[in-house]
């Protein structure tokens, strides 16, 4: 999902400050102390050899491909943009089953054995899944990112429940900050609600328009 | 009640903010105003999703919500789970489709870029011709430019879609005061269940009614001119 083209798709986020607005206090030498921070979790492609089936890390904003980060790549004025890249070994159940099965067989064959132990049938997964690995590349997916430091606005450019709760965990081990997703009731706390509001929110309930209650 | 609860089981609030911002842009035909910002259009233009449990009804069209499914979704005890905005700023126009229970966006199509105009001295404007590139330019100078103008772009985009979302916001914190006061009950859904069944809101009498329960909710309210 592109920021930097096209019409635009995204859920935001706001840094948590319920421990305090210094949460959100951006820190003098953030160009470097982040910059540290996102080389650190850049992605690390996943490879046939890898235990990891799926992996997620920073790339260059719309560039998958490009994991080696620059100041430049990474910031604009008040924004930090960056890719969300997520690798995926994505090998078909049904060919999975099938080759696993060969294995087996030809396993018992060599062998002479009629059955095999649990341990045995593990290893021979493992051996067909990593040999199919090695004849494939791993899907990869890639959502940007746009935090506007000044606001504490995240904006992630997808709607994705899974690919939000992998970022915002990222988000947290790399630059030590708790992301909130936007809801009616965090937008309208952050807007600011009287004491009497609060009170209201807790005690509201849907409003009924329909008249054939049946 | 625990902020998940507070956040989890009142997400329903985005559907009436959907449902009121339907029900004013009808009322007052595509004007509406904050305090923030003065007077802007803003109407319901595209898509139109209603539910209720598993029951959907999907509106499409230039004007879904004058669509006469969209009122008997209403009647049926149907709500809006999104809706697609138009919305006309200060010479800018910006599409969106607003999601009820997330208040995520979807498809916003920003206003198109006028091209930088430079003045002529005689009380008209040109537009600015950009220099030729160098056709030959060295490739470090070409990636250069090439990540100014993708910083530029990047910032702009991010500078249009926050003054719309502010926007957003403004009538969100309206539709708070009201909703979270007993303008709701004593104005707001009267004018609505009568709208909802087809009868006429007089416009002026709810504005005006409408500007003095915001004033009473409090200085961040807005009024309508």
């Amino acid at each position: 999902m592109p920021a930097l083209r096209g019409s635009l798709t995204y859920s935001r986020f706001f840094i948590d400050t319920s421990e305090g607005p210094a949460a959100q206090k951006v820190p003098d030498d953030f160009r470097e102390k982040y910059m540290r921070a996102i080389r650190l979790r850049a992605m690390k492609p996943l490879e046939a050899e890898d235990e990891d089936l799926e992996r997620s890390g920073w790339c260059k904003v719309a560039e998958p491909f490009e994991i080696e980060l620059h100041y430049d790549d990474v910031f604009c004025n008040e924004y930090v943009a960056l890719g969300f890249r997520t690798d995926r070994w994505q090998i078909p159940g049904p060919m999975l089953k099938a080759r696993v099965r060969e294995a087996e067989a030809a396993y018992l064959e060599k062998k002479g054995k009629e059955k095999l132990g649990r341990k045995e049938r593990a290893e021979l997964k493992e051996s067909v899944a990593r040999k199919l690995r090695k004849q494939s590349a791993p899907s990869t997916r890639m959502v940007d990112l746009v935090w506007s430091m000044n606001d504490g606005i995240v904006r992630f450019f997808s709607h994705s429940d899974k690919a939000a709760g992998n970022m915002t965990e990222l988000f947290h081990k790399t630059f030590g900050l708790r992301l909130v997703a936007e809801a009616p009731y965090t937008l309208a706390s952050r807007l600011g609600l009287t004491k009497a509001q609060e009170g209201a929110w807790q005690e509201i309930e849907i409003s009924v328009l329909a008249k054939e209650a049946s | 009640m625990e902020v998940f609860e507070r956040i989890e089981l009142r997400r329903f609030v985005g559907r009436e903010l959907l449902l009121w911002l339907w029900f004013e842009s009808e009322v007052f035909e595509g004007t509406l105003a904050t305090k923030q910002h003065g007077s802007f259009g803003l109407w319901l233009e595209g898509r139109l999703v209603l539910s209720a449990g598993q029951e959907v009804t999907t509106i499409k069209g230039t004007i879904p919500g004058q669509h006469r499914e969209a009122k008997e979704a209403l009647l049926r005890g149907k709500m809006p789970d999104l809706a697609s905005l138009h919305l006309a700023w200060a010479d800018h126009d910006a599409t969106l489709t607003l999601k009820a229970e997330t208040l995520a966006i979807a498809g916003l199509k920003l206003p198109r870029k006028e091209p930088a105009a430079a003045p002529t001295g005689e009380g008209t404007t040109v537009p600015v011709r950009r220099a030729p590139r160098r056709r030959a330019a060295p490739a470090e100078a070409a990636a250069e430019l090439a990540a100014h103008e993708a910083n530029e772009e990047l910032y702009e985009r991010m500078r249009v879609t926050r003054e719309i979302e502010e926007i957003l916001e403004a009538l969100y914190r309206d539709f708070l005061a009201l909703r979270l006061g007993p303008a709701w009950s004593e104005l707001v859904m009267p004018a609505l269940e009568a709208w909802t069944l087809g009868d006429d809101v007089d416009a002026d009498d709810y504005g005006t009614a409408r500007t003095k329960a915001l004033a009473a909710a409090g200085p961040k309210g807005a009024t309508r001119k």
